[in-house]
């Protein structure tokens, strides 16, 4: 009976939390350019830096605070193909790709329980 | 003594292969078929794996041990297709949704979402990665230059049936296809005319196309075909056991692997065509099996929903697989 060949461990799989890419690894880390320009100028000295991850955390902060206080209120969205919808905002996914909303009012009805896909929607307003 | 037992494997990895039994990795994760697998090129952060699945959720993966790295989401149909340039900086993937989408590889956001009129079944990108081709359902070849994604596409029509798999060939001048009008066709980039077709009794089942030696890899019914792929004169052919879905040739020409219906892995030497191995594993049909860039493993998809990684040379310690010596205790037991 031949011996199997042995293995340090199994691959590792999906995380059932996320879609992955961890944006901590050596290769994200290398190959990831920023959006805002001021990064990506040479010789940006570390305080335009700072001021620029200043203001990314407080947009991020804010717009996940939006989040939160939609919570339970009417919201209008605005999506492609000239569609305006108008729910009850339940929460975000974690990586914002679905809106869950309840009493979704359509041109062809009301939906109890919906998902709004985040990639159709181009605005959204709410009254705080 | 240890030390020259691993010695003396190394040295003739063909008796350790014989010595010992090949355990596959698998990987878990998708919840339905795997149709399609595609290698990167070996970049400064190894070699990199895209799968394509009917569940509409492509995953990338680390080539050599197979861990998951991310999902690309947002097709809302079966993944048919899937490809990484060689730098695996880009994906490309393509949909019973009616489109092919490019993707972000890196950070895996979707760049760009291009739109058929039917189900797209393959993509593949350049050298350089400046222009996409894709096939499907609707029967026309595209071409699109990802530089400027908004303007029209180059088409190329000819082929009466849809089109299985699309091929930048011969330093991305000449383009093969393979349909299920049981054609291969050989086009000019340039005067999207057919240079050379060849005919088949049945539907060809995949093609693979090696750029290094030019060689074309089909499989149709029980065979595995090999064509020079800039004349599509045939170079030999190998019949298999079992209906084969999928073939890939070796970087060194030394062996090909095969998979179809019987559920196993086939390994030939491809000199003399001479079936090596055989490997059970997989729960369903072989969808696609492919070498990596440097030849160490081969990754197999099939109907049971799993990837399997294997090794070329059995028992060698490369990836997650461990040279174990005679009387020591190895980490892991197999199949746990």
């Amino acid at each position: 009976m031949r011996p199997h060949v042995s293995v340090l461990r199994l691959p590792r799989g999906p995380d059932p939390n996320g879609r992955g890419f961890d944006p901590n690894s050596p290769r994200f880390i290398a190959l990831c350019p920023t959006t805002i320009s001021a990064s990506t100028e040479t010789g940006t000295d570390s305080v335009q830096i700072r001021e620029e991850q200043r203001a990314r955390s407080v947009l991020r902060e804010s717009f996940l605070r939006t989040l939160i206080a939609m919570t339970n209120k009417q919201v209008q969205f605005h999506m492609y193909e000239r569609v305006k919808v108008e729910a009850k905002f339940g929460a975000s996914d974690i990586d914002v790709l679905n809106f869950q909303v309840s009493e979704l009012h359509t041109p062809i009805g009301v939906q109890k329980e919906a998902l709004l896909r985040c990639q159709d929607v181009i605005s959204y307003s709410f009254d705080l | 003594s240890s030390i020259l037992y691993c010695l003396l494997a190394r040295l003739s990895e063909t008796k350790v292969s014989m010595a010992m039994r090949q355990t596959p990795l698998t990987c878990s994760g998708h919840t339905r078929p795997v149709v399609d697998l595609a290698f990167s090129g070996i970049t400064p952060y190894g070699y990199f794996l895209i799968s394509a699945c009917k569940d509409g959720k492509p995953m990338l993966r680390q080539g050599d041990t197979g861990d998951w790295i991310g999902t690309f989401l947002g097709h809302k149909g079966a993944v048919w297709g899937a490809t990484l340039n060689n730098e695996a900086t880009k994906a490309a993937t393509a949909a019973a949704d009616f489109t092919a989408k490019v993707w972000d590889a890196v950070t895996g956001d979707e760049v760009l979402t291009l739109a058929h009129k039917h189900i797209v079944k393959s993509v593949n990108f350049t050298q350089d990665s400046s222009c996409l081709l894709t096939g499907g359902n609707d029967k026309i070849i595209r071409i699109y230059d990802l530089n400027k994604p908004e303007a029209e596409p180059q088409e190329i029509t000819g082929h009466t049936s849809a089109i299985k798999k699309a091929l930048w060939c011969n330093n991305d001048t000449q383009i093969l296809s393979a349909a299920d009008d049981k054609t291969v066709r050989l086009w000019d980039r340039n005067s999207t005319e057919v240079v050379k077709q060849l005919s088949f009794d049945m539907s060809v089942s995949s093609m693979e196309y090696i750029p290094d030696g030019e060689v074309l890899v089909i499989t149709y019914g029980k065979t595995i075909a090999f064509y020079n792929a800039l004349s599509l004169d045939m170079i030999k052919t190998v019949d298999a056991p079992a209906s084969i879905h999928s073939a890939s040739l070796h970087p060194d020409k030394d062996f090909f692997v095969a998979g179809g219906d019987d559920f196993k892995l086939y390994k030939f030497d491809y000199g003399t065509k001479e079936e090596l191995e055989s490997y059970k594993g997989h729960f369903g049909p072989v969808h696609c099996v492919r070498f990596s860039p440097d030849g160490e493993l081969y990754a197999s998809g099939s109907e049971d929903g799993t990837l399997r990684l294997w090794q070329t040379a059995v028992g060698k310690t490369y990836g997650l697989w461990k040279c174990v010596l005679p009387g020591e205790f190895s980490c892991l037991m197999p199949n746990n």
